[in-house]
C-alpha cells in the first residue's frame, strides 16, 4: 500500500506522561491495554475510536502516548482514571502535549540514581524499620523490613526526623 | 481563592505521611488540604487543615461529635445517610460539609435540602474518587446522581467541594485534570474554581449583619 501524502495524513498529537511511584517496572504493551480499558470505559467505543489512543514508547519513568489532534483533553481525563499497571497502583501525570516526539524528548529528566545496595538507608517511623527504595529530594519511599509486608509508604525526610 | 483538597487520608489511614501529601498536593497545584484526623499545620506552602469525617451513625451522635470540637479551625463533614438525617446536618450548626451523596438514596438530596444549604452555607461534596477509580454502573450511577446535585446548585447556590479522598499520593490530582473530571459532572470552569475554593467559603466567618462605624 502507497504510503500517504502528509497533508491526507491524520494529524497526531503526543503526550508525556511521568509513570508514578518511579521505578515502576513499565511493559508497554499493558499500559496500552490499561489506557485503552480507562478511555473505552469512560468515553465509550465510538470515542476511543476517534481518539485512536497508542503508547508509543517508554523510557525510565516516562511514557509518551500518542492522540489524535484535538482529543488531548479527552484522553488526558482518561489517563488520570487509570489507577493500575497489572498488580501495580500507579499514577499517570501528565507532564506536556507536543506534536512531536523529539520536542517531549527534552521535557524528560533522568532518573536519579537508586539507593547503592552496600549502603541502603534505613529509617525508623511509628515504631517500625523501613529501608529506602527511593530518594528524591525531600521525598523518601520505603518498604518495611523484613519480607512479610512489601506496600510501599510515601514518606518525606522530615518524617523520618521526627517521628 | 485558596485551591483545597476537601479529603485526604494520610497515614494510618493512608500509606502516605501528612508532608509528603502536601508536598505532592503543592506540585499539582494545590494551596490547601483538608486531611481526617490530622492537626492543623502548614507544610511549605500548603496549610493543612484537620478535619472531622462523621459517619454511620445517628442524628444524636452527630450533633454531640459536633458539640465536641473545640479546635475552630476544624472542618467538620457528615456522610449523607436518608432524606430525613440530611435535612436534619444541613440545619445543624457546626457541620461544614455533606459527603457522599453518591453512595445515598435517590431522593436522599431534594430541593428543601438544597435551599437549607443554601441558607446555611453547608457545603456538598463531590467525591472524585468514584470517578477515578470505579467503572461501570458504579460510576455511571456517580455522575447521574452528581449531575442531579448540580441541577440544584445552579437554581439553590449552595457551596460545593471537591474532594480526592487520597490515601495515597498515587491518588491524587492534578488541578488541571480535576476540572476534567468535573466536566462530566457538569461542571464548567467557573464552577471548578468555586468549588475548589469552596473549604474557605464554608469555613469563613459570616460576615456580621450590623457594621459598627
Amino acid at each position: 500500500m502507497a504510503v500517504r501524502p502528509p497533508t491526507l495524513r491524520d494529524k497526531r498529537r503526543y503526550l508525556l506522561v511521568r509513570v508514578d511511584p518511579p521505578g515502576t517496572t513499565i511493559d508497554q504493551k499493558e499500559l496500552y491495554y490499561a489506557v485503552s480499558d480507562a478511555v473505552s470505559s469512560l468515553w465509550g467505543d465510538a470515542v476511543a475510536g476517534i481518539i485512536v489512543q497508542a503508547v508509543i514508547c517508554a523510557e525510565g519513568d516516562y511514557v509518551v502516548i500518542r492522540c489524535r489532534r484535538g482529543t488531548e483533553r479527552e484522553l488526558a481525563i482518561a489517563l488520570s482514571t487509570v489507577t493500575r499497571l497489572r498488580d501495580a497502583k500507579i499514577a499517570l501525570r501528565i507532564i506536556s502535549a507536543s506534536g512531536t516526539i523529539e520536542s517531549l524528548r527534552d521535557r524528560m529528566k533522568p532518573r536519579p540514581p537508586p539507593p547503592s545496595p552496600d549502603v541502603v538507608p534505613e529509617y525508623r517511623f511509628f515504631g517500625k524499620d523501613y529501608v529506602a527504595v527511593h530518594c528524591d529530594g525531600q521525598k523518601v519511599d520505603v518498604i518495611e523490613k523484613g519480607f512479610k509486608n512489601t506496600s510501599r509508604l510515601f514518606l518525606t525526610t522530615e518524617d523520618m526526623e521526627t517521628e | 481563592m485558596k485551591i483545597t483538597d476537601a479529603a485526604v487520608c494520610p497515614y494510618p489511614n493512608g500509606d502516605s505521611s501528612v508532608r509528603r501529601l502536601a508536598l505532592e498536593a503543592e506540585a499539582l497545584g494545590f494551596d490547601s488540604l483538608v486531611a481526617v484526623d490530622t492537626p492543623s499545620a502548614t507544610y511549605g506552602d500548603v496549610d493543612v487543615r484537620c478535619g472531622l469525617f462523621i459517619q454511620n451513625t445517628g442524628m444524636k451522635d452527630v450533633i454531640s461529635q459536633v458539640k465536641r470540637v473545640n479546635d475552630p479551625g476544624t472542618v467538620v463533614s457528615v456522610r449523607a445517610g436518608d432524606a430525613g438525617f440530611n435535612r436534619g446536618v444541613v440545619g445543624l450548626k457546626g457541620v461544614h460539609i455533606l459527603r457522599g451523596l453518591h453512595a445515598a438514596d435517590k431522593n436522599a438530596f431534594d430541593h428543601v435540602t438544597a435551599k437549607m444549604a443554601a441558607d446555611n452555607r453547608v457545603a456538598v461534596d463531590i467525591d472524585l474518587s468514584c470517578l477515578i477509580s470505579a467503572r461501570g454502573i458504579a460510576r455511571q450511577k456517580a455522575i447521574q446522581r452528581y449531575r442531579d446535585v448540580m441541577v440544584l446548585e445552579q437554581r439553590f447556590e449552595f457551596p460545593l467541594t471537591l474532594s480526592t479522598y487520597a490515601r495515597s499520593v498515587l491518588d491524587l490530582r492534578a488541578v488541571r485534570e480535576i476540572s476534567g473530571l468535573c466536566m462530566l459532572v457538569g461542571m464548567d470552569l467557573p464552577d471548578v474554581e468555586k468549588a475548589l475554593a469552596g473549604v474557605g467559603a464554608v469555613t469563613a466567618l459570616p460576615e456580621p449583619a450590623v457594621k459598627v462605624v
